[in-house]
């Protein structure tokens, strides 16, 4: 437990020094949203803020891949990689640490992305804010579990920036269902519907256990 | 069978194992076996009735689902094959998953082609978003990226690790995916399921058939592909020990 605190603890602060990640995902998530905006230039502003929540959860993914894939690429430098696998103590305590420090740093972007979505699609933000926060916090709980158990794969090939796409998108399906359904009832007014959620919740426990199980053989050295 | 409790690690175990000995032999009788029932199978397809509502398209019924079957069968195993690989570090269990993996990628392939073919003849178009459809699709992008993710990384022992947990979380995709299906697959356009007397006078012989020679048809690309798998590991090894 001391482990995945300490891990926490250390990837909050080398970001906090750099900011380059947080930077790095929030741009590009506000690019994503103008991207939209072009490329779906038929419709009307109303039509737009209807589809909102699926954009959203699309920037959210990529932005996701693109920092879950940095948390890694980090830790090759330096081997330190191999340090974190000599840590004492069981592994799934390292991954608890990486995937808390990757779902803050995530969550950060997601709440700044919201607020720019929001802003661009006129979406009335304030009322849909409990619901939202729950259904975007839920899924980026999935999304951390099984990117950071995948990163770390992906890092160590020869395609690292293009393998962790290939290998989480497919895997994210029932959190993407999930959390574009509950997140389109919650910016409509509409209660969340329960089913929504306890998919999230399934696959979350599904993947923090997979993950928290088998990061002893991704880190093995 | 046993389980072999110095394999710990690189050390080399013998190539085929004991395991694969045992289902090398089974694979010629199993072809002979194949080429017979597939023979029934050709023939009580051609004589099966034409159904009145869908006409010929209708007979892509005997191929269709059991390609299905084969594809689920090959990624069950090589997730399990993963599993068995991790938990007791025998190697032929991962030449196994691979090899499964491939085998299932091939029938769920042509599971993909075939659905559209017979959805243009019956649904009028090519492409649904249909549940079922979207998530045997997903699951089939999984298997890509698991053969990927294999020959991105080489062969080592750390390839299989990484395969055998990525095989994992297919298994466990598995469930999930048909559990979305469940809750938000109202817009479904399959049928709920063949059996309750769904199938016509004279249709039950040839979609068993069909059944029966692809799973064998899936049985013996497999251990084939499992024996290759073996062949290329015993190459490796030959190589890299400088001979």
């Amino acid at each position: 437990m001391n482990v995945a605190l300490a891990i926490l603890w250390k990837d909050l602060v080398s970001e906090w020094r750099s900011r380059d990640r947080v930077m790095a995902m929030l741009v590009f998530s506000i690019l994503v949203a103008v991207v939209f905006y072009f490329a779906l230039p038929m419709l009307r502003p109303e039509e737009l803020s209807a589809l909102a929540p699926g954009l959203l959860w699309t920037a959210y993914l990529f932005s996701a891949l693109l920092g879950l894939n940095r948390s890694f690429a980090l830790e090759l430098e330096n081997d330190a990689l191999a340090g974190l696998a000599l840590a004492p103590g069981n592994r799934g305590w390292i991954f608890l640490g990486k995937a808390a420090a990757n779902w803050v740093l995530i969550s950060i972007v997601q709440i700044l992305t919201a607020g720019v979505f929001a802003l661009f699609y006129g979406i009335d933000l304030v009322p849909a804010l409990p619901g939202l926060a729950t259904v975007v916090g839920l899924g980026t709980v999935g999304i951390c579990a099984a990117g950071t158990l995948l990163a770390p794969m992906a890092v160590r090939t020869g395609f690292r920036e293009v393998l962790l796409p290939v290998l989480l998108l497919p895997a994210l399906f029932p959190i993407l269902a999930g959390a574009v359904e509950g997140s389109g009832a919650a910016v409509a007014g509409r209660p969340i519907p329960f089913a929504a959620l306890q998919l999230l919740l399934v696959t979350d426990g599904i993947y923090l256990i997979v993950a928290f199980l088998g990061f002893d053989y991704v880190l093995d050295e | 069978m046993n389980s072999n409790p110095e394999g710990h690690g690189n050390a080399q175990a013998s190539i085929p194992s004991r395991l694969e000995s045992r289902a090398s032999r089974w694979r010629r009788p199993m072809g002979y076996l194949l080429a017979a029932l597939g023979a029934a199978y050709a023939w009580s397809v051609m004589s099966a009735p034409i159904d009145s509502t869908q006409g010929i398209i209708q007979k892509i019924l005997y191929i269709h689902p059991p390609l299905a079957y084969g594809a689920y069968l090959g990624f069950v195993i090589t997730g399990v094959g993963g599993v068995l690989f991790l938990a007791r570090q025998r190697e032929d269990l991962d030449r196994l998953a691979v090899a499964s993996a491939e085998v299932g990628v091939i029938f769920c392939t042509l599971m993909l082609v075939t659905g559209p073919i017979w959805a243009r003849g019956t649904w009028g178009v090519w492409w649904s978003w249909d549940a079922r459809l979207t998530v045997t699709l997903l699951l089939w992008f999984v298997y890509l990226a698991y053969l990927l993710l294999r020959s991105f990384s080489g062969s080592s022992p750390r390839t299989a690790r990484f395969a055998a947990i990525y095989g994992v979380v297919g298994l466990v995709l598995i469930p999930l995916n048909y559990y979305v299906i469940e809750i938000f697959g109202s817009r479904s356009m399959h049928p709920e399921n063949l059996e309750r007397g769904s199938l016509g006078d004279g249709m039950g012989l040839p979609f068993l058939l069909g059944n029966l020679t692809l799973a064998l048809a899936f049985f013996y690309l497999l251990i084939l592909r499992w024996e290759v798998e073996a062949q290329r590991r015993l190459d490796d090894a030959s190589t890299s020990s400088g001979a």
